[in-house]
């Protein structure tokens, strides 16, 4: 075994001194008694029940739905952090638009220019060829993109994974502020923490921005989800309604001459924009899977037409593709002439024979991932992994070297959250949501996951991680700035 | 030569259906072999069309039918000139196979598809066959297309799309879609190249290539083309083993079937479908202006697989 990994805490420095930005939380939470928080975390429980707020763990052999586990510890983020985040968020999601829309709709420049191998996007399963030349209004492909991010033991954010087409959990960032103000109100006392609230208008306004220029001025949005069993239903429900826009299933949406249309009480009414949070391979069973049920068939003919635009983009797994991921600082150079603002986790491809070779040599230290899973599943991370499964990973890698990477471990950070009976450092991560329309706008904060299991490093919510609400603090000279419009 | 095509299906439901949407993939493309004159498609009922190339070249017609139906009959009228491809003869060694930026180029057809996906002992048996021919690629594609041709004998309805191409290897027997997905299956366990061609065949008989007359009524043809180094694409046909020439009319290519099928769509309601489906070619003198209206002929029916949901997906034979 190496020596004990070190690791950035959060909210206190190197001298054991509680960081400026937290300190009015750290003074507030220490005056609470014991009995104090847990009343405060019985409330966030009914709260939470009664609201309905879940998520369902697919594969368990319990229950399948479970409360929203919010830690009461919030995440602070200070305001010139914050800036640099925003930058380099934005960079990187506008590289990214441009490298998808080089793809589908340009001169696949950066292939041509060998800045890209060729071979890496043809053999990417996210790679959507039936969506070749279907044209997305301002580029802005990646509508809604989830950018996960980790400080290793040095403090400097990385990151770590894109989630370019269906990023989830922006409903539990804005329920995990409405739950804290009504639980902690006296906490926020003093702190011009940026409001999360505007989600709904923003996301609005973006959709809105990408419908066909011959809709008009008034387009229709909808929200088309799989249905109540999936996992993320509740997500989809609470933002169509916070948009004040129509939940749809496929089944509620015909398309005729190129036109697509829902089904209302009031008869047909045509739909402009759809954001989908279906899968590519189940939105339209005429070109991709023929046997789905949750699709609309002819939906892409009528994109391709330009009679709706679908955000996200059809096809956006090959820009968040694990091996593709590794070329991204590439892409900002290549694309925007800019070095990157947040640089990459280390990491390896499996399909260039000598970065194999010195995984293979290494594997009980590094972090194996498929190239196109999310939300945690088949990772193998080598410290912890038996003798067997890293033989099973081993055979894996060389069936398929392209479906999979390497990654250095990145020693999560650390921050207080509650254990039971007194607060205790545990690893955390943070989802930041950048929304793309006529600009890049960034929501203040994001998603903060938490690994409840003391020493975890596994912040998935399927996986047993919980979250915190992450607050990010305006700058003294511009207090609030959401909250003046 | 100049060939005037009419691709033409019919469906005829049991009981009304509706939402009917699909894409057409029968238009001849132009390349270095074969020029379209004209093309025109109708459909009745009528249908607005919307015409795009896909991602691999080919001329796609989709259109919808929303109103309740019992008939949907798709025409495809083309006429086509096509030549002879130009002779090659240079050789090049198996060893340019492994050059990165060929393979760079080419990955995409050189993996396993729903169609092509073989095993150990097939790759064994093409490296016997490449091996046994000297060294070069044109030899080895010319010796796996022979191997494929006399190994499958010709049988309609012995298999049916979606079959797993070693079972078809093992039965023996097949349709010319199988005999381009074995050869482009045995031409990529080796590292060669491979994609699968989607076309028409003017001949009295698939099998033989052999021409009766000015007019032939057939269905949609299958071949391959394996990539040279520096030679390019080079086509085979497996079926009849024919040099691919003035004959063939190329729709377009793919990975397999499953990129070029020549109609598929979905539609709704409880009906299900009588499938007709018949192509007919007829030479035509050099000059003579295009577009005559061919009278589509009524062939046997053939049923289409149907899906319990009624999801059905229309595919030719």
């Amino acid at each position: 075994m190496s020596a004990a990994p070190a690791f950035f805490d959060e909210a206190v420095d190197e001298q054991g001194r509680i960081r400026d930005h937290y300190r009015p939380v750290q003074e507030w939470f220490d005056r609470l008694s014991l009995e104090q928080v847990k009343a405060l975390e019985g409330q966030r429980n009914e709260s939470f029940r009664r609201q309905g707020i879940t998520f369902t763990v697919y594969g368990g052999d319990e229950g399948t739905e479970r409360t929203w586990p919010m830690d009461l510890f919030p995440r602070v983020i200070d305001a010139e952090e914050w800036a640099m985040l925003e930058r380099g968020l934005i960079q990187r999601v506008t590289a990214l638009n441009r490298f998808l829309d080089d793809i589908y709709t340009g001169e696949q420049a950066i292939l041509h220019d060998d800045i890209v191998p060729r071979r890496l996007i043809t053999s990417c399963t996210g790679f959507e060829r039936e969506a070749m030349n279907v044209a997305v209004p301002l580029g802005a492909r990646c509508l809604v993109a989830g950018i996960d991010l980790v400080r290793g033991a040095d403090g400097t954010y990385r990151v770590l994974e894109d989630n370019l087409r269906n990023p989830s959990g922006i409903s539990y960032v804005i329920e995990n502020r409405a739950a804290m103000t009504k639980l902690l109100p006296a906490a926020f006392a003093d702190l011009a923490v940026r409001s999360v609230d505007h989600y709904g208008r923003s996301l609005l306004r973006a959709l809105r921005s990408i419908a066909p220029p011959a809709c008009g001025d008034d387009p229709t949005v909808a929200v088309l989800t799989p249905g109540i069993f999936n996992s993320a239903y509740f997500e989809h429900a609470f933002l169509a309604r916070s948009m004040g826009v129509e939940l749809v299933e496929g089944r509620d949406l015909v398309v005729d001459d190129h036109v697509v249309a829902m089904r209302t009480t009031r008869g047909l009414e045509r739909v402009d924009v759809i954001y989908r949070r279906i899968d590519d391979h189940f939105l339209d069973p005429v070109v991709f899977n023929a046997q789905s049920t949750l699709g609309v068939p002819g939906l892409m003919a009528a994109a391709r037409a330009g009679t709706v635009s679908i955000a996200n983009s059809v096809g956006n797994g090959v820009g968040d593709d694990k091996a593709v991921y590794a070329y991204v600082p590439d892409m900002i150079r290549y694309y925007l002439g800019e070095e990157p603002i947040i640089p990459n986790a280390d990491t390896y491809l499996l399909w260039e024979e000598d970065q194999r070779a010195e995984v293979l040599e290494r594997l009980d230290q590094l972090v194996v991932k498929p190239v196109a899973e999310s939300g945690g599943y088949g990772i193998v991370i080598g410290p912890t992994a038996t003798d067997a499964e890293l033989a099973e990973a081993r055979d894996k890698i060389m069936q398929d070297p392209r479906n999979w990477i390497a990654q250095e471990v990145v020693n999560l950070s650390r921050l207080p959250a509650w254990a039971g009976d007194a607060f205790a450092p545990r690893h955390i991560d943070l989802r930041p949501f950048v929304l793309c329309g006529e600009q890049v706008e960034v929501i203040p904060g994001g998603l903060t996951r938490v690994a409840l299991r003391e020493g975890s490093l596994i912040v998935n919510s399927s996986q047993g991680g919980g979250s915190k609400d992450t607050w990010v603090l305006g700058r003294p000279d511009q207090p609030k700035p959401e909250a003046n419009r | 030569m100049r060939l005037d095509i009419c691709y033409r299906t019919a469906f005829a439901f049991d009981a009304p259906v509706r939402e009917s949407q699909n894409e057409l993939r029968a238009c001849p493309v132009t390349d270095g072999r074969q020029q379209l004159l004209s093309y025109r498609v109708t459909v009745e009922p009528s249908a607005r069309m919307l015409s795009f190339t896909d991602y691999w070249g080919t001329r796609v017609d989709h259109f919808g039918v929303a109103e309740s139906h019992t008939c949907l009959e798709v025409i495809a009228e083309a006429s086509v000139e096509t030549q002879d491809p130009p002779a090659h003869s240079a050789a090049p060694p198996m060893e340019s196979l492994g050059d990165p930026a060929f393979l760079n180029e080419h990955d995409e057809f050189l993996k396993p598809t729903r169609h092509t996906d073989w095993d150990q002992a097939m790759a064994g048996q093409a490296r016997t066959l490449a091996e046994a021919n000297g060294s070069d690629v044109v030899g080895a594609v010319t010796e796996l297309n022979e191997f494929v041709g006399t190994r499958l004998a010709y049988e309609t309805g012995a298999t049916e799309i979606g079959e797993p191409i070693t079972e078809v290897l093992a039965k023996g027997v097949g349709v010319c879609q199988d005999y381009a997905h074995l050869a482009v299956a045995l031409c990529r366990s080796i590292g060669i190249p491979a994609r699968y061609v989607s076309g028409f065949l003017f001949s009295s008989n698939e099998r033989t290539g052999s021409i009766d007359g000015d007019l032939v009524r057939v269905q949609t043809h299958a071949w391959l083309e394996a990539a040279v180094p520096s030679l390019g694409w080079i086509p085979l046909d497996p079926t009849n083993r024919l040099a691919v020439g003035r004959q063939h009319v190329k729709i377009g290519h793919g990975r397999d079937y499953d990129d070029v099928p020549p109609l598929r769509g979905v539609y709704s309601g409880p009906g299900t479908p009588e499938v007709d489906a018949s192509v007919e070619i007829r030479r035509m003198d050099p000059g003579r202006q295009p577009s005559t209206l061919l009278r589509p002929s009524l062939l046997a029916a053939v049923k289409a697989p149907r899906t319990r949901e009624q999801q059905q997906q229309q595919q030719q034979q």
